[in-house]
């Protein structure tokens, strides 16, 4: 007993220090991890940071955010473009300027695999750290987080969401050196970059703009002008999921549009998803009036016609600040936020009221337990459930809808790539050869969803432990549960 | 002290704990659409004394769960005072509500519906000891592994969940949680209803051990009064919202003095086939909380109903004619119309309250042993329905008809109250002292001029 005693009070410093062996391991491998990709990290930090700077009206220290932002891309990566190139030209008997040699093709897909194993390795770090905590460091043996993880481990369903939600996540941080070329050099200012490319006619190798290249690799639907996925343009350019009507790389926008089209449709779902849960225990907790108020509330902004507002607000706040700020992005999310709580809230509403009438929320106040704590402790992990699985399927919606907004010319200011103006721009090529266009990026969003979807299935299960998903435990705890059974009541 | 002593001087008991001074619960008060509340509790008055066990009993909907809540202060009072060891709990409010709460624990009904099942059983006994701030987080602990061997469970059950339990256990859980801050006084809201018989008898054994171990107060609320014989030293008797009769136990089950009590014994089954014991079956249900009698709130279901001189010699039998007759009438009342059924009585078509000459019929016609109101067979469709009533009471009751005729229904129960009413219908009895221990009872028929419940049910019901 004496030990536990010194253990629990012992802060985790102490406890560290008491037994340095393992953390320093764990942290000598994570220190390896960030090294091979140091320069990337300073990166997206910079990056972040001047976002951050961008956010606020007179963009204080941007400039030199993104200054720091470029000269940290000096610093060798192991997963970066210039390490293994994909970009190069075929001189009529090999490949120039590819990693080794190698085919655009190859080279690219050895990065793509490179990063995702990068990323799990991570993922798999991590563990190992939560185990060596868990063994070493934690003063109990147990804690019911435990279960939420065992149960989670055995939640298949919820791990294939995981892993889904993770490769799109990685996507989206991982966007300047997934793409075979950059969102820079091939979206943003096509002008201003040059690709070499070999000349069959002439037998030498030329240089044109990414521009020009971009006008002679188009998909426009019929076959003789069309980039399908997976191929090469005229120019020996590789397209994994082909070129847009513009010509310009999808893979390249895609994986740069995530970052924005995930962050509009995560972030205004969070947001929406806050005030929705937390009104639902309020109004549950305290019913009455406060209940009324809120019924009024979102009823009257569940009868306005959603477009209409969007397009409103879209109208009235252009060119304003605030239809600036992350080009446009955060206003979209505001307006979401306000325009998808009531749903949710009314979605949530029903069982937390429910859950609100149990004896035991009577306990907890016969004891003087805060409201709050009630809320949070006694309430909220019974309504989560019902509002990850709601909130996942609202995401695709979301994201369609900002398409729908740029269709207008109201939402994601262009060349800013965004997931759903690739979708609203290859719709007229549906039936054509350019059928691409649409069905890849459609296809992305149908998984993130069902991705959301299997992980919000996967928590709800595994903060309930009545799930049962946890097979040794539970058999183990029925043997338990009669042993007990025959000696007490 | 000294004040204590003297607050004892003047409580209903001595060395009370909690001490109820004309409590009232309401509900649905100030709401812009009901203008009548529920009156669950109703003006009670009583005394728990320290280390004893009071029993609550009264059929389903009486208030007896929403008097306990009252007393934990899950519910306001409307009125009137909770005094817990001199202070007045109804007063309370924020931190010193919050302190006082230590004292006074409550033991649910449903142990499926009390305990959280997110939490394992550690946690959710642990909970008052933190919302307390109870000494360092390693006591705590210990403490929890303590009370659940105090409770019959077993320390490493700390991890297990409320649902790896089964009942029994989880009424234990939560008794231990009720527990965990050594509170002087529990409120056990029917803790035993919920369980196997086997169990129960557990269940009340562990409660009674621990009342010793910690000299607790109990308020036991119950429906079941074998229950109650067996774990309670007072008990109460509870009807619609009233405290009927409140003594010692053994003697109020041996010597009951109110109607009410006698009903509800008279009611317990005797393990006994060849028992000859007649029980007074009520008529009826109980009248809405929301709109009580005006007299005695059993006024309109007693079987020991004081008649009024002029009456005193008509038979039993047309008697409780009578009573149905005035039961229907005020059912009538109560039924909601719908606005349909208010056009058509309007149009005068016929509506589903039947009309009152069938009701006559009914009522008066149907052979005596059969229940009046349930059939029509046998009896003769045409004549007059009041023929063999003797005039002074076909009379008024004609008359009581010609306005029911005339849609004056409130003026035809009050022909019926003026006539065959007695104090019982217009005046709320005294809790008159029924023995030498302080028990009491809430009937008219304590008062001297009439005949004691007990030797009136000795006359009519068990010589019949």
């Amino acid at each position: 007993m004496s030990e536990t005693v010194s253990d629990e009070d012992a802060p985790l410093r102490q406890r560290i220090a008491d037994n340095p062996r393992p953390a320093i391991r764990w942290i000598l491998g994570a220190l390896v991890l960030v090294a091979v990709e140091f320069g990337a990290f300073l990166g997206l930090v910079f990056r972040l940071l001047s976002t951050i700077g961008g956010l606020f009206p007179d963009n204080p220290g941007v400039a030199l955010f993104s200054r720091l932002e470029e000269s940290s891309e000096v610093i060798p990566t192991l997963l970066s473009r210039s390490l293994i190139p994909n970009d190069g030209f075929y001189n009529g008997q090999q490949w120039v300027d590819t990693f080794l040699g190698l085919e655009p093709a190859y080279a690219w897909l050895l990065r793509v695999l490179l990063i995702y194993a990068y990323a799990f390795i991570w993922l798999g770090w991590l563990w190992v750290g939560y185990r060596t905590f868990r063994q070493h460091y934690r003063y109990a043996d147990w804690t019911p987080r435990d279960d939420v993880v065992d149960r989670l481990r055995s939640h298949r369903w919820g791990q294939f969401g995981f892993v889904l939600v993770l490769i799109f996540l990685v996507m989206a941080l991982f966007a300047p050196a997934l793409g075979p070329t950059t969102a820079e050099a091939n979206l943003r200012q096509p002008y201003s970059h040059y690709t070499e490319f070999y000349d069959e006619e002439t037998d030498e190798v030329r240089n044109v703009t990414v521009g020009t290249a971009n006008l002679g690799s188009a998909s426009e639907g019929n076959p003789d002008s069309n980039v399908g996925p997976w191929s090469y343009d005229d120019f020996g350019r590789f397209h994994p999921f082909g070129t847009l009507t513009t010509g310009k790389d999808m893979f390249t926008f895609l994986a740069a549009g995530a970052r924005i089209s995930l962050m509009i449709g995560i972030v205004s779902m969070v947001g929406a998803g806050l005030i929705a849960t937390g009104f639902a225990l309020l109004t549950a907790y305290y019913k009455g009036l406060a209940d009324l108020a809120v019924v009024i509330a979102s009823d009257s902004i569940q009868a306005l016609p959603v477009l209409l507002v969007l397009i409103l607000a879209s109208a009235t706040f252009s060119g304003t600040w605030l239809a600036e700020l992350y080009n446009g992005a955060v206003m979209l999310i505001a307006i979401f936020v306000l325009i998808q709580w009531p749903f949710l809230w009314r979605a949530v509403r029903g069982p937390a009221f429910q859950i609100a009438e149990e004896e035991w929320i009577d306990a907890a106040k016969s004891f003087g337990q805060k409201p709050r704590t009630i809320m949070r402790k006694h309430m909220l992990p019974y309504v989560i459930g019902y509002l990850l699985i709601y909130t996942s399927l609202t995401l695709g919606g979301i994201i369609i809808a900002v398409a729908g907004l740029s269709y207008l010319g109201l939402g994601i200011t262009p060349p800013t790539p965004e997931w759903g103006r690739a979708i609203s721009s290859g719709q007229p090529y549906v039936a054509t050869a350019s059928w691409h266009i649409s069905l890849i990026p459609g296809i992305l969003i149908t998984l993130i969803v069902i991705g959301f979807n299997a992980l919000g299935d996967g928590i709800r299960d595994a903060i309930d432990p009545q799930s049962g998903s946890g097979s040794g435990t539970a058999q183990e705890s029925k043997a338990d549960e009669a042993a007990a059974g025959g000696g007490g009541a | 002290m000294s004040e204590t002593v003297q607050r004892d001087e003047e409580s209903v008991v001595d060395d009370a704990l909690v001490e109820v001074t004309n409590l009232k619960t309401y509900y649905g008060e100030g709401g812009l659409l009901s203008d009548n509340p529920v009156k669950a509790v109703d003006d009670v008055s009583f005394g728990i004394r320290r280390g004893e066990t009071l029993g609550l009993v009264g059929e389903s909907g009486c208030g007896k769960t929403t008097l306990g809540r009252t007393l934990v202060q899950l519910e306001r009072a409307t009125a009137g005072s909770v005094s817990f060891d001199g202070t007045d709990v109804t007063e309370l409010s924020g931190d010193d509500l919050k302190n006082w709460r230590r004292n006074a624990q409550m033991v649910f009904q449903d142990p499926e519906s009390s305990l959280n099942d997110r939490m394992t059983v550690g946690e959710i006994v642990r909970e008052p000891l933190d919302v307390h701030d109870w000494n360092s987080s390693r006591e705590r602990r210990q403490r929890v592994r303590e009370l659940l061997e105090t409770v019959g469970l077993r320390e490493e059950h700390y991890y297990r969940y409320p649902h790896q339990f089964s009942g029994g256990q989880r009424q234990r859980v939560g008794i231990a949680r009720a527990l965990a801050l050594e509170p002087e006084f529990v409120v056990l809201d029917e803790p035993v209803s919920a369980l196997d018989v086997s169990v129960q008898a557990k269940i009340l054994n562990l409660l009674e051990d621990l009342q010793d171990e910690f000299g607790l107060t109990y308020l036991f609320i119950a429906h079941d009064l074998s229950v109650v014989r067996h774990i309670c030293d007072r008990v109460a008797v509870m009807y619609l919202g009233n405290v009927m009769e409140v003594g010692d136990g053994e003697e109020l089950f041996d010597d009951p003095a109110n109607p009410y009590t006698h009903s509800l014994l008279s009611a317990i089954p005797t393990p006994d086939p060849t028992s000859q014991r007649d029980r007074i079956t009520l008529r009826g249900t109980p009248p809405s909380p929301r709109d009580p009698p005006t007299g005695c709130p059993f006024s309109t279901r007693c079987p020991a109903k004081i008649r009024p001189e002029a009456h005193a010699d008509i038979d039993d039998d047309l008697w409780e004619r009578i009573e149905v007759l005035r039961e229907i009438l005020r059912e009538r009342n109560r039924a909601d119309r719908s606005l349909t059924e208010r056009a058509r009585e309007l149009l005068g078509m016929d509506t589903r309250f039947s009309d009152i000459d069938e009701i006559l019929q009914e009522v008066f016609q149907t052979p005596a042993g059969t229940d009046a109101g349930t059939g029509t067979e046998g009896t003769t469709e045409s004549g007059d329905p009041l023929a063999g009533v003797p005039s002074t009471v076909s009379e008024p009751i004609e008359r009581a008809a010609e306005h029911v005729r005339s849609g004056e229904e409130g003026r035809a129960r009050e022909v019926l109250r003026e006539e065959f009413g007695s104090e019982c219908d217009t005046e709320m009895p005294a809790h008159h002292e029924v023995s030498e221990s302080d028990r009491t009872s809430l009937c008219h028929r304590h008062k001297f001029e009439h005949d004691e419940p007990s030797a009136f049910f000795e006359r009519t019901v068990f010589d019949g």
